[in-house]
């Protein structure tokens, strides 16, 4: 299905923690304007923090600034994040690892499993350089009318 | 969005850990600062105090489970109380709560250690 371009939203950032909060600010105002419900919103922060923290952790070996783009989508039942980044080809989907419960969840995989468990997809592609992690949540509108 | 850390005594040579606001991969670290500063062998309970937290993230989680092995290791107890539902959530996820001990509530804590007491109490 094609989205109404109208749905789609963008947001550049820099790979450093503290630009989270203008993520997290870009997902309230677009969560507020389109009728999308707070748990599910719930679920999208933590989506978000978790995708962006592994890209800080893991797209770039380098100390220099660069750039990640978060783009938001929907549908009438569906909200799609993809998250695109220039750093070394880093598939999360395989490299994050799997969570161990028995090893005290100190590290690795904790993360993707979180969003694996408040998605519905997740896809990974390496395109032209740039790492495209895709996340698709479907959701019900808020206050919807009959039609 | 921050994070306030209160830590304050308890019972027993024990420690509340009241957590405000987000636990994320930005307040983590400080989390963990003010922990491995407080909490130690000599402290007999640690209690993180969830009431007012509304947002926990892994890296959050790890300082938590960080804190466990710490009061593990030294055959401490290790207590969670008024966790909201969507803190719950995020360790449902990740099937953590197996062997924690989790109370809705300070009072079905307040029995817990009560409870534990008189068993001490009692064995002496």
């Amino acid at each position: 299905m094609i989205s109404r371009p109208l749905n789609r939203q963008t947001l550049i950032v820099q790979n450093k923690i503290s630009d989270r909060d203008k993520l997290h600010e870009f997902l309230i105002e677009y969560v507020e304007s389109h009728d999308i419900p707070g748990d599910t919103y719930n679920d999208l922060r933590l989506v978000i923090e978790e995708a962006f923290t592994n890209i800080i952790n893991h797209a770039y070996t380098d100390n220099k600034s660069h750039t990640v783009t978060v783009e938001l989508n929907n549908t009438e039942s569906a909200i799609v994040i993809t998250f695109t980044d220039t750093g070394i080809e880093f598939d999360p989907l395989t490299d994050c690892g799997e969570l161990d419960e028995k090893a005290d969840h100190g590290e690795g995989g904790m993360g993707m499993h979180i969003i694996k468990s408040l998605t519905d997809s997740q896809e990974y592609h390496r395109i032209n350089q740039h790492n495209v992690f895709t996340v698709t949540k479907l959701y019900t509108k808020k206050n919807r009318t009959p039609e | 969005m921050s994070l306030k850390i209160a830590i304050t005594p308890e019972k027993n040579n024990g420690k509340r850990i009241s957590i405000t606001g987000s636990l994320d991969s930005n307040t983590a670290p400080e989390l963990q600062t003010r922990i491995d500063a407080e909490i130690n062998g000599s402290v007999s309970t640690t209690i993180i105090d969830f009431r007012n937290l509304d947002f926990l993230s892994s890296a959050g989680l790890r300082v938590i489970f960080k804190t466990k092995k710490v009061m593990d290791n030294c055959n401490g107890k290790f207590l969670l109380v008024n966790l909201q539902p969507q803190i719950k959530k995020v360790f449902e996820i990740i099937k953590a709560l197996d062997g924690m001990n989790v109370f809705k509530d300070q009072e079905e804590m307040d029995d817990y250690l009560t409870a534990m007491q008189n068993k001490v109490k009692e064995a002496e």
